[in-house]
């Protein structure tokens, strides 16, 4: 049994569980609300196992680091992340219906980071500016944040849609979700959620740069975009306690918010140069 | 009348200053302006970015080439702190006149009026009411507090004061942050220092400003230095052996790994890179127009005369490895009263083209390398202060967010008859309402069980339709989409 099996393993799994999940609202039948959640949750533990065990295999390999060193790595990760939040929310909301959100975009994260032209799935050495303990409390919270976020991006579209159909249950899938109020609220936790390991995570790798070069703050790419993101989000979050901004408006900022995390993400690797341009 | 206007426009200003519009546009335009900068060149990569001569002098007179240390950037973030002591001075009196405010009397009526209520009607006596509604109440949110009303039983009960003020701490956080880096950015330098193996310096190269030189009071060695490598090739760890020296002491002597710096007196030795450096090198020059051959030994930068000739060569510059070709040399002839001529010359080539130099053919005979450490240096005495923002920062966050302000108040009376007794709870939370509600539903459950309440119709049902999604979720009953303001924050506004 190797890690590589394990996470292909669970690329499936995750696929599954969308395809559980989004029958289950198409149809309207609860029973499959329930085995997306059984999948989702085995997926998730046969995942875990995945990632300690290439842990595991990099110290095997005589380079011992924690996976999160790379794209690949990062990829697995987040939607790792994506997974235990849903399922905490799931378990704490007795929200079910909304879980084929979070489940497609693990699917996604996973199959991109399996199939994508230049991922490179192996286990390297770490480059001297990345051994330090800080990488592991620096990677973690930020990918909190940004599966959050993701989360709330999905939420967002959700509600948009939404918005506009009435609850009745002659109204066809759309229905069978929480109503708007109640989208815009889970929405809204979420995003606090996300805002909170967002900064810890700028906190964290802020520390860590200090540490690493002497500058907490170097105006790197990725670090600025970071920034950008939190700003759209202490904006939204402002916007919505002081100004009654609720429902669109936040979910569209949520939406920008989303598309400048996965700027910072892909678009800073691929697009910019600097500190972070480790996932090439 | 003209002072009155004065006055009318200061105040306009600070209101201005001190509105969420403000912030909001300030949020934005930081994002939009950083956005700007990670896509335009930055320092020096400017020239080599290929925009035309025009393109380059109106981003230079924009400072959008060194955007983030620009006066009008620096001018957004002022504007971000002014924005908040403004604020803070404006509400946090209010806030605290607030949360120091007594408790009014209320009776059922006002209680209903709540969005999250409950009124119900007994026909226990008020007296036997009252220990059990406090118990209900206890078992749920905790004590109340008896206001000591004649008329009618009122109790109050309050948690978490505090949270109100939490926010205040996340706000202050972002000034000891701004505090700490200007602090930095005034006392505080940066910059490098490369030392060859087995030498001592006290010379740092600035990083802002060019050809910027400090010297530190105390000298740093670099006793050794080694990198070594994983089978892939890839550098895994550069090690410097240091030692400082005061005033002719040794006084610290410490290995410096990347991630692993060293301090002396406030500064701090980063591992940052390493190179080689040339010691000596033996160098054999063929004049061509007479044929005779010469041997020079020389070093980096030093001039010296080509031995029987007016002429003089220097090494400028030198690579330890030439894009792959090797260690190279760049070589500086000059003949009097003419332009120097230069080229590198490839130390393993000796019949590379370049390695002739006017009419000189030079050969490398003898090279002798020093590695040198990268030192990234820096002096921040406001790191502290930062740091004590960013902690400030989370704690402030978490507590914002995950704290709350609570407030229940309950209410009993008899009614206009005399024939029933009137219960009337109401909740108020400052955050996290569906939590709020749930417990609040929990507390109404226990009221109506324990009194063998009967339901009275009072306009506000809100709670029973609360509790109805929360059940059913999927098919709450239809309702209005649009959502509202809550009473809470229509107060606040
Ligand atoms: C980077 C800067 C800032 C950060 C990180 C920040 C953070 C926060 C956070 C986390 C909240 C709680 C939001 C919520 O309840 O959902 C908040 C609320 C608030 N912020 Fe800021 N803020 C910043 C700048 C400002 C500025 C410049 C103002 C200026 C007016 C401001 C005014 C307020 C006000 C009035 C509230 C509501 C307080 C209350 O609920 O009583 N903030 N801020």
């Amino acid at each position: 049994m190797t890690s590589s099996l394990l996470l292909s393993i669970t690329t499936f799994i995750y696929l599954l569980c969308t395809v559980l999940y989004v029958a289950a609202v198409v149809f309207r039948y609860r029973p499959l609300l329930f085995a997306g959640t059984m999948t989702a949750l085995g997926g998730f533990i046969i995942q875990t196992a995945g990632i300690i065990l290439r842990w595991k295999e990099s110290y095997d390999m005589g380079y011992g680091h924690a996976p999160l060193s790379n794209m690949y790595e990062s990829l697995v990760f987040g939607a790792w992340s994506i997974i235990a939040i849903y399922l905490v929310f799931e378990w704490r909301s007795r929200q079910r219906a909304l879980g084929f959100v979070p489940a497609g975009m693990a699917f996604i994260a996973m199959a991109y980071a399996s199939f994508a032209t230049g991922m490179d799935a192996k286990i390297q050495p770490l480059v001297p500016a990345l051994k330090s303990n800080w990488l592991i409390a620096h990677v973690i919270t930020c990918f909190l944040g940004y599966a959050a976020f993701a989360v709330s991006f999905g939420l967002s579209m959700l509600y948009l849609l939404r918005k506009d159909v009435k609850d009745n249950p002659g109204h066809g899938a759309l229905a069978f979700l929480p109503n708007a109020r109640q989208l815009d609220s889970i929405n809204y936790q979420m995003i606090v959620f996300g805002f909170l390991w967002l900064s810890v995570g700028i906190i964290t790798g802020s520390v860590w740069a200090n540490s690493a070069w002497g500058t907490y703050w170097s105006w790197d790419p990725k670090e600025t975009w970071s920034l950008i993101t939190w700003f759209i989000y202490a904006a939204l979050l402002h916007a919505r306690t002081m100004k009654g901004w609720q429902g669109p408006r936040v979910a569209w900022l949520s939406m920008i918010g989303f598309a400048c995390v996965l700027f910072t993400y892909f678009g800073v690797n691929y697009l910019l140069s600097g500190l972070h341009s480790y996932g090439r | 009348m003209a002072n009155e206007k004065e006055k009318g426009s200061s105040a306009n200003i600070l209101d201005w200053l001190a509105s969420l519009k403000l912030t909001l546009f300030v949020f934005f335009s930081l994002a939009a302006a950083s956005t700007i900068g990670t896509l335009l060149p930055q320092g020096a990569e400017l020239e080599e970015s290929g925009f035309s001569p025009g393109t380059i002098s109106l981003i230079q007179s924009l400072g959008l080439n060194n955007l983030y240390h620009s006066s009008w950037f620096r001018m957004l973030l002022m504007l971000l702190c002014v924005n908040l002591l403004v604020c803070t001075i404006d509400r946090l009196p209010k806030t605290i006149k607030l949360l120091r405010r007594q408790e009014d009397q209320f009776d059922s009526n006002k209680l209903s009026k709540f969005g999250t209520s409950a009124v119900m009607a007994t026909r226990m006596s008020a007296e036997e009411v009252r220990p059990l509604v406090q118990n209900a109440v206890a078992e749920t949110f905790g004590q109340l507090k008896d206001l000591g009303s004649s008329a009618r039983f009122c109790g109050v009960l309050e948690k978490g004061r505090w949270s109100r003020l939490m926010v205040y701490g996340v706000h202050a956080s972002v000034i000891l942050v701004v505090l700490g880096a200007l602090l930095g950015s005034i006392v505080g330098y940066k910059g490098f220092m490369n030392i060859p193996e087995g030498e001592a310096s006290d010379e740092v190269e600035l990083t802002v400003g060019a050809h910027n030189h400090l010297t530190l009071p105390f000298q740093v060695k670099c006793d050794k230095f080694e990198v070594s490598f994983y089978d892939t090739g890839a550098p895994k760890e550069f090690k410097s052996d240091l030692t400082i020296i005061d005033n002719g002491k040794e006084v610290v002597k410490q290995p410096i790994v990347v991630n692993d710096p060293l301090s002396y007196n406030g500064v701090t030795f980063y591992q940052s890179s390493y190179g080689a450096t040339l010691k000596h090198v033996e160098l054999e020059i063929k004049d061509s127009n007479s044929g005779k051959t010469e041997k020079v030994t020389t070093s980096l930068q030093q001039t010296v005369s080509i031995p029987g000739t007016d002429d003089q060569i220097r090494i400028s510059e030198f690579q330890d490895n030439l894009m792959g070709f090797g260690p190279a040399l760049g070589v500086v002839i000059s003949k009097p009263a003419k332009p120097a001529n230069g080229s590198w010359v490839l130390a393993q080539k000796p019949d590379f083209h370049g390695n002739k130099i006017l009419n000189y053919q030079i050969k490398v005979k003898n090279i002798s390398k020093a590695n040198y450490t990268g030192l990234q240096v820096s002096r921040d005495p406001g790191v502290w202060v930062v740091y004590m923002g960013f902690t400030l920062m989370l704690l402030g966050i978490m507590l914002t967010f995950y704290s709350s302000h609570n407030k229940v108040w309950a209410c009993i009376e008899p009614n206009e008859n005399g024939n029933r007794t009137i219960v009337a709870v109401a909740g108020r939370s400052s955050r996290n309402a569906p939590a709020f509600n749930d417990k609040f539903d929990e507390l109404r459950d226990r009221l109506n069980s324990v009194l063998k309440a009967e339901p009275i119709k009072l306009e506000q049902t809100k709670p029973e339709k609360a509790k109805a999604e929360k059940a059913r979720p999927e098919k709450a009953k239809a309702e209005k989409t649009k959502p509202g303001k809550t009473k809470e924050e229509k107060k606040k506004k």
